[in-house]
């Protein structure tokens, strides 16, 4: 589904992505893992459009989509919900997560997509006349996701899902992204802690300084205690 | 509810106005429909989607010329005409020019649209074979509905068929305004307003909705235009100057951008408040200027704020 190869990407004269690898199929869950500044968040928002690998190639279901503007990947279903949710705070719930059924139709009815994202996010149902400001931060966390799930998405893009939450409401969420994972997209989703990793994650990558250090499943992370740093974990 | 009263109450005012022999109360009513018509597309570029034209009198004096050239100079005095006529010159119009402007946003919106105003202005202005230049260009009474009316006087005409005329036209652009604004392009433009790179991450085309928020706002522009030069007989190169679109702005903030109805009742409010000031001072500027520094301050959500303050105020 989506594949990157050897992406390089500059912000202003910082080289910040190196040479990255990556690949996710689809019903596959890719969880991309490394610290704070490793640039797990400038690779998302490469695939997304916002920033232009200066070096590589990037390309969705084989069509090359680097260089594209952004709404025009959206459209070709990437959905992406980032660290800071961005919740429309003026539009309701309701209404957020309308908006991409208006902005990608075709596929699956607008009714089954607003369906889904309720069935996946069933807190969502009860604030759907609220407005976006007046959820609390995992409601807000819960909304971004439903509202990139309601574009219908064949890629989804989730960008620290887990961080800054209550540790209660943690395994809710956990819950609803499995959920969204038996749905059939790919998901590739970042995360700063090994710890957040689900259990069900198909494959691993470890970020660090803008380098792609592992790729191979979970368990195989055992065997490299020189990445316990990294990742957070006693090996 | 108190507000859907007051508005109901307003309406019944403004329908059974032309009856109560106040021939000048009404005749002063006239402009402030067409402003309200302009302002209702300027809401929808700025209250909606968040980008703030210093140069929509452009687009009012595009409506004010279409009427006099068709009416003056070539014939046409058919109002239903004039409208669609001035409506699809705003397209023409607003399309490349909209092109240009919503490549940027916030001052940098602002100072092109202005820079657009000033150029349409300067060519009004010196273009005297064509416009008329500071002489203006006369328009003639339009035929209303294929009735030409001719038996009633000016005042007859204005303030019985015309005004209801007028009054149709604004309902009927409120209405298609409140169905823009509550379907998915107005969904889109709301998300722009709030977060323009995450609405882009949603799949909504940012640039291709600002610009079709631009080309609404000048058509709802051209139309109020056009039905603002019939009262006063004239269209002249100031309907393009810039404090014309300054007066605009103030308008609306004085209504409320946040609200749906805020560009009527600002139109209407400025009308009246401008008729009564000008009559008491000639320093009617300076007294605007203070009533708009109070607005701004205290009142930012404008007259329908302090009306319906249920909604939060705007951040």
């Amino acid at each position: 589904m989506l594949a990157l190869r050897d992406v390089d990407v500059y912000i202003q004269a910082s080289h910040i992505l190196r040479k990255v690898s990556l690949e996710a199929a689809p019903g596959e869950l890719v969880c991309l893992v490394g610290r704070n500044g490793a640039g797990k968040t400038t690779t998302l928002r490469a695939v997304m459009g916002y920033l232009r690998p200066a070096g590589g190639t990037i390309t969705l279901a084989g069509q090359p989509i680097g260089g594209l503007p952004t709404h025009a990947i959206a459209a070709r279903g990437v959905g992406y919900a980032p660290e800071e949710s961005a919740v429309f705070g003026d539009l309701t719930v309701a209404e957020n997560i309308e908006l991409p059924t208006w902005t990608r139709p075709g596929g699956r009815p607008a009714a089954e997509r607003v369906a889904r994202a309720y069935d996946v996010f069933p807190r969502l149902r009860g604030f759907a006349t609220r407005g976006g400001t007046q959820l609390s931060g995992g409601e807000r966390k819960m909304l971004s996701i439903a509202r990139a799930l309601a574009l219908d998405p064949a890629l989804l893009l989730l960008d620290e899902p887990f961080e800054g939450l209550s540790p209660a409401i943690i395994p809710q969420l956990g819950e609803s992204i499995a959920a969204i994972a038996r749905l059939g997209p790919a998901i590739v989703l970042a995360a700063s802690n090994i710890h957040h990793v689900p259990v069900y994650a198909s494959r691993l990558y470890v970020i660090e300084r803008g380098e792609i250090v592992f790729a191979g499943l979970p368990q195989d992370l055992r065997g490299r205690p020189d990445l316990a740093r990294i990742v957070g974990q006693a090996l | 509810m108190i507000v859907r009263a007051l508005g109901l109450a307003a309406c019944a005012a403004l329908l059974l106005l032309p009856l109560a022999g106040l021939p000048y109360t009404t005749t002063l009513l006239l402009p402030a429909f067409g402003y309200a018509i302009a302002l209702l597309g300027l809401n929808l570029l700025f209250g909606t989607t968040g980008l703030l034209s210093f140069g929509h009198a452009l687009f009012v004096a595009l409506g004010g010329y279409t009427a006099a050239v068709l009416t003056s100079r070539l014939g046409v005095r058919s109002l239903e005409i004039v409208l669609l006529a001035a409506a699809a010159t705003a397209v023409v119009v607003a399309g490349p020019v909209g092109l240009v402007c919503v490549r940027y946003v916030k001052i940098y919106f602002g100072m092109l649209t202005l820079a657009f105003g000033m150029l349409f202005y300067s060519f009004l202005y010196k273009f005297y074979a064509l416009t008329g230049g500071d002489e203006g260009m006369r328009v003639l009474r339009p035929v209303l509905l294929g009735r030409p009316l001719e038996h009633l006087d000016t005042v007859a005409f204005l303030t019985g068929p015309f005004y209801y005329y007028a009054l149709a036209v604004l309902t009927l652009a409120a209405l298609v305004m409140r169905r823009l604004v509550a379907s998915p392009l107005g969904l889109s433009l709301r998300s722009i307003r709030e977060n323009a790179a995450k609405a882009e991450s949603l799949g909504v085309s940012v640039r291709r909705y600002r610009l079709a928020a631009f080309v609404v706002a000048a058509v709802f522009g051209a139309v109020g235009g056009a039905l603002l030069v019939v009262p006063t007989g004239l269209a002249d190169p100031l309907l393009a100057y810039w404090t014309h679109s300054g007066n605009l702005v103030f308008m609306l903030l004085l209504g409320g951008f946040d609200h749906f109805f805020g560009p009527v009742l600002g139109a209407v409010v400025f009308i009246l408040l401008q008729d009564q000031v000008m009559s008491l001072t000639s320093y009617w500027r300076f007294l605007f200027g203070a009533i708009l520094a109070v607005v701004v301050i205290f009142f930012p959500r404008g007259l329908m704020g302090l009306l319906d303050p249920r909604r939060a105020p705007a951040p």
